[in-house]
């Protein structure tokens, strides 16, 4: 069991530990209000990687984590997420540009 | 040959009875929305203490065996996300395809988002997290917020 303190670390080797084993690989989040932790772990009983955190911020990148996972589990490891994964970033981008540009 | 393999499915099927009245930690197979229901309700049940885990996992909801006989039958094996949630008392799960996933997946965000209010907002702001701590000891605050949007 390993904690990996940089996410784009985690989110690289989770989706490599899945692609290598679908069908044994799984992810599980686990959160605890009243300590206010949340962690990661994805496993597939030969290797284990572990994220954990107590910022609001993580849980926004947990989110496209989630629908990366969703994506690859229910249509296949060999599903696109770069569009998954860059949704967000392009649905953010135009907000920030509107704002500069409007006249 | 066949007369034995009818018996041993009977002998399963009663254990599988037998086993049904000593629920202890069953799991609970529902459909995604009372799925993501129970789900809210097992956040809200653990503000106080407790944890919720929930897992992710690529399968086909099938045995084995079965899957290996439909592999040699050459037939193809269809995967879904199997979803499970816990509190360490009670267990639910449902299976997600690739029909639903997407609209799925946003209402859960949506759940999370709500649920998830103990996490810091930022480093420095420790005097408004204490602030935070002392509102949500007071229950069913959020609970309109809390249904799932669909």
């Amino acid at each position: 069991m390993v904690y990996i303190a940089s996410w784009d670390d985690f989110l690289e080797k989770s989706v490599q530990l899945f692609r290598s084993d679908p069908e044994k690989t799984r992810y599980s989040m686990k959160y605890r209000h009243c300590d206010g932790k949340l962690v990661l772990k994805v496993t597939d009983d030969k290797e284990c990687i572990k994220f954990k955190t107590d910022q609001a911020q993580d849980a926004k990148k947990m989110e496209k984590f989630n629908n990366i996972f969703f994506t690859l589990m229910a249509r296949g490891p060999e599903a696109d997420i770069s569009e998954v994964g860059g949704k967000e970033q392009a649905e953010a981008q135009p907000v920030k540009k509107g704002r500069g540009r409007k006249q | 040959m066949e007369g034995f393999g009818n018996s041993a499915l009977f002998f399963h099927k009663q254990s599988a009875l037998l086993n049904s009245h000593t629920q202890y930690t069953e799991m609970v197979r529902l459909q995604p929305d009372p799925f993501l229901n129970e789900l809210t309700n097992m956040f809200e049940r653990t503000t106080e203490k407790g944890s919720v885990w929930v897992t992710l996992k690529h399968s086909s909801d099938k045995s084995k065996v079965k899957i290996n006989k439909m592999k040699t039958a050459g037939e193809k094996i269809e995967y879904k996300c199997l979803v499970r949630a816990t509190d360490g008392k009670k267990t639910i799960s449902t299976m997600v395809g690739q029909k639903d996933h997407s609209r799925f997946q946003s209402s859960y965000a949506t759940i999370l988002k709500t649920r998830m209010t103990a996490l810091k907002k930022r480093e420095r702001k420790d005097r408004r997290k204490t602030a935070d701590s002392d509102k949500k000891q007071e229950p069913k605050k959020p609970s309109s917020a809390a249904k799932p949007s669909n």
